[in-house]
């Protein structure tokens, strides 16, 4: 599932919760149109003047406005569906958005009431690997995640969301500017675990980190291959898995990406990894890519029938 | 006894009121199958299975299983944190269909294809957006434009009438005869020949 309405300038960047500045959109100037002119003019005046456009129409994902809340075909994942599509995770912490993003409230029919979280794939490369097609992401509700790369923890609150309150995220995050915020977020969660310390040195956190059955690695680093299989080395079970995002520029910025991403995979492979799968993550991200696989896969069984 | 049935005739009442009419004999039957906590409808039990009056459940442990099975609320599973299959209204069915026909609401918008199959979705939820603080002013429908359902959304939306009124408008004059009555145009099925087809394009 991709966002299907990216067809038109000013409302292409609806889906990713719009707020961020609208940089990324290219759009900015782009008034659809005639229609909505007179609202185009209160668009203009708000900092973010991209939004203006259609601004009576009312495109999808207005607060206010309903959705549809369906399961994805990823464990824990949820599709809200109205004019426009948005991938959703079931909030742990009701009536707390963690980065501005929006929220979908359903009341129950037995009373109870269900948040969800509304996820963009430009601002998290798990979300734009799930859109692009992915075929397991291994978290699911239940499972153990050690992040590395968890930066200020907006993805990080998705995969906590996800993994539910049986399961369990490790967030390793370098920088204490952005772990505040990492720190700040896991207050309020109660499965997250936030080290502030270096993935290259997994033996300085080893004490608080107990075994994973998935490794998540955005470490956009030179040696993100050798990272992970350190970390790997030491918190991943046998025949867990492991979800890499790799950005070729990171890497060699003079190589063409599919030859950095094809040498990333054969390093994996050499570290005990077996790769299943890559997808680029094009429409969000350029020269991305998110290769998914096994760690010390146990070996097949012939069956004899 | 009777305190325990209490409540519980009271929750259903409303959905049965013949029963609460004939019923004389106090709330001594509507007393609950073994799993309780289930939903109102499966309570109700025809007389002819009620024991003076009572239910009473079956000695054989398989129907009793059985009938504990049928009372479990339908829902997807804890891989989805158990999302319920909600009882499909009228309103829900519009809505859901309204969503399978979104790709010719709006001219300007284009869906990935859902899949061939028609059926409607068993497992989803109807929420409200909550938008954050920051987009007060830019992403937040007024509480006029508020609707309580998806249809009613897209039935106030002016554009989206507009468009189609036009559609509907241009099928009418394309199907309208020129002269006579009879030749009234109704789609594919005026036209046999392949030599009507090729006049037609």
């Amino acid at each position: 599932m991709r966002p299907p309405a990216r067809g038109r300038g000013g409302r292409g960047g609806r889906f990713d919760g719009g707020g961020r500045g609208g940089g990324g959109r290219g759009f900015g100037g782009g008034r659809g149109g005639g229609r909505g002119g007179d609202r185009g003019g209160r668009g203009g005046r708000t900092p973010r003047g991209g939004r203006g456009g259609r601004g009576g129409r009312g495109g999808g994902m207005k607060g206010g406005s309903k959705v549809v809340v369906e399961p994805h075909k990823h464990a824990g994942v949820f599709i809200a569906k109205a004019k426009e599509d948005a991938l959703c995770t079931k909030n742990m912490v009701p009536g707390e958005s963690v980065y501005g993003e929006k929220r979908v409230s359903v009341q129950n029919e037995d009373g109870t009431k269900v948040e969800y979280r509304v996820w963009n794939p430009f601002r998290s490369k798990l979300a734009a690997a799930v859109l692009g097609g992915v075929d397991n992401i291994w978290i699911a509700p239940g499972t153990r995640v050690l992040y590395l790369g968890a930066a200020s923890g907006t993805t990080v609150s998705h995969v906590s969301d996800i993994v539910g309150p049986n399961g369990l995220v490790y967030a390793v995050e370098f920088s204490h500017r952005s772990g505040r915020d990492l720190v700040n977020m896991a207050k309020k969660r109660t499965n997250v675990i936030p080290i502030i310390e270096d993935a290259r040195h997994p033996a300085r956190y080893r004490m608080l980190v107990g075994m994973v059955d998935v490794i998540f690695s955005d470490v956009a680093q030179p040696d993100q291959a050798r990272i992970l299989a350190l970390n790997a080395s030491y918190f991943l079970k046998n025949g867990g898995h492991f979800v890499i995002s790799i950005k070729a520029n990171c890497i060699d910025s003079t190589m063409p990406a599919e030859h950095v991403f094809a040498a990333e995979v054969e390093k994996l492979k050499a570290d005990q990894f077996k790769p299943a799968e890559q997808v680029t993550l094009e429409p969000f991200e350029r020269d991305h890519a998110c290769v998914v696989g096994g760690y010390r896969m146990p070996k097949k069984q012939k069956t004899t029938s | 006894m009777s305190e325990t049935a209490a409540p519980i005739g009271l929750s259903w009442a409303p959905k049965l009121p013949s029963l609460a009419t004939t019923g004389g004999g106090g709330g001594g039957r509507n007393i609950p199958a073994p799993a309780p906590s289930t939903a109102q409808g499966s309570l109700w039990k025809p007389a002819s299975d009620l024991v003076d009056g009572l239910f009473v459940p079956p000695r054989d442990p398989r129907k009793l299983n059985k009938m504990a099975r049928k009372d479990v609320k339908d829902t997807t599973g804890k891989g989805w944190f158990d999302m319920p299959a909600p009882t499909i209204t009228p309103e829900l069915k519009k809505d859901l269909q309204i969503l399978q026909l979104r790709h010719v609401m709006d001219p300007k918008r284009h869906f990935k294809r859902a899949g061939k199959s028609k059926a409607l979705p068993k497992y989803f939820q109807v929420g409200t957006v909550v938008e954050p603080a920051s987009e007060f002013f830019s992403g937040r429908l007024t509480k006029r434009e508020r609707k309580t359902t998806l249809v009613d959304e897209v039935l106030s939306d002016q554009y989206l009438k507009s468009y189609r009124m036009r559609k509907v408008r241009e099928i009418q004059e394309s199907r309208t005869p020129g002269g006579n009555q009879k030749w009234k145009n109704k789609g594919k099925k005026t036209f046999k020949r392949a030599k009507d087809r090729r006049k037609q394009d």
